[in-house]
């Protein structure tokens, strides 16, 4: 069995190799961790939550973890493929700093012209990584700091379309859908079998509905 | 057909990869003229793009994220027409308080996090003489070798992992009680009658 200090430097190690030179990377991962814990602790705290009926659970709980399987996919498909793009946009030269463009051009890839830079009509930038070149390491910290830097900006933009457009709509789409079932449910089934909040008109569980805990903002 | 061996060996991560790479490629193809390739040549523009890869860590990033959240969700709850105009108006003041609460609390954590992350991740030459618990300065100090721009973002990570342990506490202990004062506060000033404050 390994002992304990060489886990810890395995650890550490590991943080180290893995998201020190791809922080756009760990935004993602904390991020997708941070939606997972944020709808984990809804989840419990309505499980642990003794005012609420045994019956009521069972409808909050499933729609917790509907709520949050909503946040998590779309945070993690939207950011990722957005961040993916940002950096391949780098990685394939197709967006380049001058210094790169520079290099480039030396490695024969990129021609300079009047207007600024151009490839051969047949290139194919889906085919071509910079990182591929045998001469890679005469650019590769100007690089890596450029490409850094443009891949936390799409995480930064996927994230905000994901977590303050796509989730927002979505999940109002579906609260409001829950919130159909549930006032039809309320009106079909006889009074001693209530699965919901008794004694409220449906005014006040609109209300309850829009006060609803979770929230993408909430995210933690 | 799909063998034994072609469904053991599926991943998710790795299908998801390779789908997330051909919708990069696919709008790779689209992305500006071959014949005027995008350069970005403003040094003010370069040095925000270095500034952004090297110092961003996810506390600014959730600032950000808050602070569009303002400028966007409360729209989107103003458009809902599934609900009804006072349940509309209500989660209004409600959405806005939550990313106030939620944005304040978690830039600030997620800060601290990092901050009490760096002070025990210091190297040898860094330990001053005046310290406290010398001894525990380089406790998470990392073994292998490394740059300072990877040395600052695994500090990042670190804060962020600890920042995200101690929000499941404080999202229940700090959000929740400063999102309902603020919601009440809200509600009260757009006029509308509120049954959590009663």
């Amino acid at each position: 069995m390994m002992n304990p200090s060489k886990l810890f430097a395995n650890f550490k190690n590991t943080i180290l190799t893995k998201y020190g030179p791809n922080p756009a990377k760990m935004l993602i991962y904390t991020g997708v961790l941070g939606w997972f814990l944020s709808s984990a602790a809804q989840v419990v705290a309505i499980a642990v939550n003794d005012k609420i009926p045994k019956e009521q659970k069972m409808f909050l709980i499933p729609q917790e973890i509907g709520d949050g399987a909503i946040n998590v996919v779309s945070f993690f498909l939207v950011t990722s493929v957005i961040k993916n793009f940002a950096s391949r946009l780098v990685s394939s030269g197709r967006l380049a700093s001058p210094k790169i463009r520079e290099f480039l051009t030396e490695s024969g890839i990129n021609i300079k012209t009047k207007k600024g830079w151009k490839v051969l009509p047949d290139f194919d930038f889906s085919k071509f990584n910079i990182e591929n070149l045998t001469n890679f390491y005469k650019i590769k910290d100007d690089y890596k700091s450029f490409k850094n830097g443009v891949d936390v900006i799409g995480m930064t933009a996927g994230s905000i379309l994901s977590c303050n457009i796509i989730t927002p709509v979505l999940r109002n789409k579906y609260a409001a859908q829950r919130q159909k079932k549930t006032l039809a449910e309320m009106n079909r089934i006889p009074s001693n079998k209530v699965n919901y909040p008794r004694g409220i008109s449906m005014d006040t569980y609109q209300k309850y509905a829009a006060m609803k805990y979770s929230n993408p903002s909430l995210k933690i | 057909m799909a063998s034994i061996s072609s469904i053991r060996n599926f991943s998710f991560s790795r299908a998801y990869d390779k789908f997330s790479r051909r919708v990069s490629r696919a709008a790779l193809n689209m992305v500006g003229s071959s014949e005027n390739l995008p350069t970005v040549s403003n040094p003010k523009t370069l040095n925000a793009v270095d500034w952004i890869g090297k110092k961003l860590s996810s506390a600014e990033n959730r600032l950000i994220l808050g602070a569009s959240a303002l400028l966007s969700q409360p729209f989107i709850d103003a458009s809902n027409k599934e609900v009804d105009a006072e349940t509309r108006r209500y989660s209004i003041c409600r959405t806005i308080a939550k990313i106030i609460a939620g944005t304040v609390t978690g830039y600030s954590i997620r800060k601290l996090c990092i901050k009490s992350i760096d002070a025990f991740t210091k190297s040898v030459n860094e330990i001053k003489p005046d310290m406290k618990f010398k001894n525990l300065r380089t406790l998470l100090t990392p073994t292998l070798k490394y740059t300072a721009d990877e040395l600052a973002q695994y500090k990042n990570t670190l804060g962020t992992i600890l920042a995200l342990g101690v929000m499941v506490f404080t999202n229940f202990l700090i959000d929740a009680p400063l999102t309902k004062g603020l919601t009440n506060a809200f509600t009260k000033l757009g006029g509308i009658k509120n049954d959590e404050s009663k």
